[in-house]
């Protein structure tokens, strides 16, 4: 046996219980708990058998009701016949079913209300600022005063110029660590020496960051592996020698075809 | 001192450049006349756009007042330039809005009770949506959290206050009318049983 289930999900336990009432043409006032708790275990029972996750809210008015029920069984008579005047054990239970449906029936107002509404269109508030924008200044000058300052403008601008012509402003020298190792090798060839120290790539001027970005340049041509740097000892001299990428030392030739052909040498190893 | 033809001849004016919701404070403070007779001058407006049954229509929002299309005119519209449409509230959303609505200000431990249920996350949902918002605490235990609506509320469900909410009161007759009606919901449920 199989099921085709289709269910709109219950909005909670009232819900439930009221579509169920309702179903069976009960008078709020008068509800057959017993028949009502049947149907309301049965509606759960279905639901675990669908997997269907069983809210715990559920479970309580199920006790509630069951609780209800049992309470009903209990005779309202004493034995000698004498009534007991209880409060019907249904009353809180119609209490709560009664305000619940009364919100239910607010919430159905609201649909058709938010429905009503929809097919209501406002605009949305215009840009206004053309309307609040400042208005324009006028300048409220006598030609006295304008021409004082306008002679006041042309002085200034003199001063200016003739401050420009005797200074000129000094841009620092930005070395790129390329140009660095394009100098370091010119220094090797003008040298013609195989080693050289760190210190004799410095020019006696050196100031700290000529120092830091020679040392950048050296570390960048030893990691491109044209050339070989030793140190003997900690903060010692540290000797440099060039090398080609064949590992071959040939300063010499390179002193003797110039740059651009060692360069192209080079591709072509 | 202007006539009184003149003043709503202007308020018309500014409802059109306003745009939003123009509250009667700001429309009467620009002719210096007082509250009453520029609320009396909107609703005298109102009336007569209402009379004439025009295609704009001015509605009052919680002591604004705004223009807003005839809704008899929407379908019109819709064939003219298809407009996006809200997406409607969930029926939990509405049942924890029309509690809200109803009994504000109210706790979440209230509204809970009522429907039976946990509702944190539709309450979530509204006050992400404007629709309900926090409006100072119960002197209760653990002073609770208590919701009222907005007037975002008043303006998507047009009420103009909260006067004119529908009454709910009159439940008995409801309950009544329901339990004679002959047309039980039937698409809340239906379970077919196959056999195979």
């Amino acid at each position: 046996m199989s099921y085709k289930v289709k269910l709109d999900i219950f909005e909670g336990p009232f819900d439930l219980l009221v579509y169920l009432i309702e179903t069976a043409r009960m008078s709020i006032y008068d509800i057959q708990i017993s028949e009502i708790t049947d149907q309301y275990m049965n509606y759960l029972q279905r639901m675990q058998l669908l997997d269907i996750n069983v809210a715990t809210e559920f479970m309580v008015l199920a006790a509630a009701l069951i609780e209800i029920k049992s309470k009903m069984l209990i005779p309202r008579m004493k034995k000698d016949g004498e009534e007991v005047l209880e409060e019907d054990p249904r009353t809180e239970l119609v209490q709560r079913i009664l305000e619940y449906k009364r919100f239910k029936t607010a919430a159905e107002l609201l649909e058709q209300q938010e429905e009503y509404n929809q097919r209501i269109f406002e605009k949305p508030k215009e840009d206004l600022t053309q309307f609040t924008k400042e208005a324009e200044e006028y300048l409220y000058l006598d030609l006295k005063q304008f021409v004082k300052t306008f002679h006041l403008f042309l002085k200034k601008k003199k001063t200016l110029e003739d401050m420009q012509k005797k200074y000129r402003r000094v841009e620092r020298q930005k070395i790129t660590v390329e140009s660095k190792i394009k100098h370091i090798k010119g220094i090797f060839r003008v040298k013609a020496k195989r080693r050289l120290s760190f210190k004799e790539l410095l020019a006696p001027q050196s100031d700290r960051s000529d120092v830091v970005i020679t040392f950048i340049s050296v570390l960048e041509m030893m990691r491109q592996k044209s050339m070989v740097a030793k140190q003997n000892t900690n903060f010692g001299e540290i000797i440099l020698s060039l090398k080609d990428k064949g590992g071959v030392e040939d300063t010499e030739n390179r002193k003797a075809v110039g740059e651009t052909v060692v360069l192209k040498s080079q591709k072509e190893h | 001192m202007s006539s009184k033809k003149a003043i709503k001849s202007a308020f018309e004016s500014m409802l059109f450049v306003w745009g939003e919701p123009l509250d009667v404070k700001i429309a009467a403070e620009v002719f210096n006349i007082n509250w009453k007779d520029a609320y009396d001058y909107f609703k005298e407006l109102q009336m007569e756009y209402e009379q004439e049954g025009r295609g704009i229509q001015i509605r009052e929002i919680d002591k604004t007042f705004q223009f807003c299309t005839n809704p008899e005119n929407s379908e019109y519209i819709e064939r003219l330039c298809t407009p996006v449409k809200e997406k409607k509230l969930s029926q939990s959303a509405l049942e924890v809005l029309a509690i809200v609505a109803y009994k504000q200000p109210v706790t979440k431990g209230e509204i809970d009770s009522i429907r039976g249920i946990k509702s944190d996350r539709v309450i979530e949902g509204l006050v992400k949506k404007e629709l309900i918002t926090e409006v100072g605490r119960s002197t209760g235990i653990g002073r609770p959290i208590l919701y009222g609506t907005t007037p975002v509320f008043l303006k998507k469900f047009g009420f103009k206050d909260l006067d004119d909410l529908p009454e709910i009161e009159d439940i008995e007759g409801i309950v009544n009318e329901n339990s004679e009606d002959d047309s039980v919901k039937p698409q809340q449920i239906t379970i077919d049983f196959i056999k195979s």
